[in-house]
């Protein structure tokens, strides 16, 4: 059966022509090389800081 | 000797080294190419599901296209255009721009884009209809579904293809147990969106098999009525749903049973469809009816007082006037009346003294006899 309560709660409001900006700012989502060069970035990162806390335990 | 061209990044355009890795993002150029690859596959399946008018499911597949290359102008576009068809036309622009900011040049999006802002009327249309939309789902979310149906209505009635007032419009149909209009709106969206899967959803909730869901969307919604009949409808609409008070159902049961009368009489108008207004005649004369009580109580009534008043004034006058005349004649002639009498008196009392004054000739006898008298007479 259907729960109108919650179906309507399905239904948002329509982006209006004042807030097309607002739109395409929420329609530039992150694809997958986004998401592959955020993972290379903090994969390095991590190396980076870890050879920087080898390197310094060294000179201890 | 052959030149090797340097192979260039798809994601960032910069220059692959040799070991397989961009020079510029670092990605390996496997990696890209096998997200464009799938990019692409999910574009070509949801141009074929937008070719077979499922347009739920092109979004749904074109969208997963963005997500394995966000730069795929050709998805952008197509999903700017599915989102125009249907009727949301705010998603359409910034999808268009999204795919111009990408790729400027030979994009047709810029095409679209300067069609649109060509007719700037037609942006403020679009915004006015945005803007009643989202008036609707506030009234349906407050509970006043009979001002929602009317705002969705108007609303379709100037964008036949905005399937997301549709739904709703279906959806405020369902909760009021009014299913007829519920299919027939419901109709609507599969004629435009052949397999949405909301509109199935509620098909199915109300009872209807995928055979019968398959045959509607084939119906002609030409004459369905959907948009036709709006106020009379909407009094009445909410009359199975328990969602009014009892002065509600009253006046609900009223229309009811005015829908009745109008559609048993032997005439019954605009069964041809040649003249829809006929199907508010009752209404308008009812609007006749009350303007004219108004008419009469404000306009004639008013000036008739008015006109009897100003007769009566005049007649008052005429009477005064009149009175005033004959009371002055009333005083001239006892006047003339008491004048008279004075006189009167005076030749009484001279008559009196001349009485008094004369001589005694009763002794004086004539020189003629009877005798000589009668025989005068006699000869003459």
């Amino acid at each position: 059966m259907i729960n109108f309560e919650e179906e309507l709660k399905r239904f948002k409001p329509i982006p209006e022509v004042n807030q097309a900006e607002e739109a395409i700012y929420s329609n530039d989502l992150k694809d997958i090389s986004d998401i592959v060069m955020q993972m290379t970035s903090d994969l390095r990162e991590a190396e980076m800081s870890n050879i920087n806390r080898i390197q310094s335990r060294v000179r201890r | 000797m052959a030149v090797t061209r340097p192979v260039l990044c798809p994601i960032c355009g910069e220059r692959v080294l040799k070991t397989g890795y961009c020079s510029g993002c670092g990605m390996h150029i496997d990696v890209a190419r096998k997200a464009h690859n799938t990019s692409n596959y999910h574009y070509n399946i949801g141009y074929d599901k937008a070719v077979a008018r499922d347009l739920s499911g092109a979004i749904e597949s074109l969208k997963l296209s963005l997500r394995y290359n966000k730069k795929n102008v050709m998805t952008r576009n197509l999903l700017g255009l599915i989102y125009y068809e249907m009727g949301e036309v705010v998603e359409a622009i910034s999808h268009f721009v999204m795919s111009i900011n990408y790729e400027d040049s030979n994009n047709i999006a810029s095409k679209y884009l300067k069609e649109l802002k060509k007719d700037p009327s037609r942006l403020a249309f679009v915004d006015q209809m945005t803007k009643k939309y989202n008036i609707a789902l506030g009234y349906a979310e407050s509970g006043d579904y009979d001002l929602a149906i009317i705002q969705l209505k108007n609303v379709l009635g100037e964008n036949p293809h905005f399937v997301k007032g549709y739904l709703l419009l279906a959806l405020i149909y369902i909760h009021s147990e009014n299913y007829e209009k519920a299919g027939t709106t419901l109709r609507r969206v599969l004629k435009i969106d052949k397999a949405n899967p909301q509109a199935i959803r509620y098909l199915h909730e109300m009872g209807h098999t995928d055979e019968n869901i398959m045959l509607m969307s084939k119906e002609s919604i030409e004459d369905d009525g959907l948009l036709d009949d709006v106020y009379m409808e909407e009094l009445a609409i909410t009359s199975g749903g328990g969602l009014q008070s009892e002065s509600e159902n009253d006046k609900s049961n009223i229309f009811k049973e005015f829908k009745k009368t109008k559609l048993d009489s032997t005439v019954k108008l605009g069964e041809y469809g040649e003249v829809s207004l006929a199907r508010y005649s009752g209404a308008y004369v009812l609007l006749g009816l009350v303007i004219g009580i108004l008419l009469l109580f404000f306009v004639i009534v008013p000036a008739q007082k008015k006109k009897i008043r100003s007769d009566n004034e005049e007649l008052l006058k005429s009477y005064s006037e009149e009175l005033a005349t004959k009371n002055t004649t009333i005083t001239e002639l006892n006047e003339q009346i008491a004048a008279l009498n004075i006189k009167v008196e005076e030749l009484e009392n001279k008559a009196t003294m001349e009485d008094n004054s004369v001589p005694d000739y009763s002794n004086v006898k004539t020189g003629m006899s009877e005798d000589d008298i009668r025989a005068m007479i006699e000869n003459e």
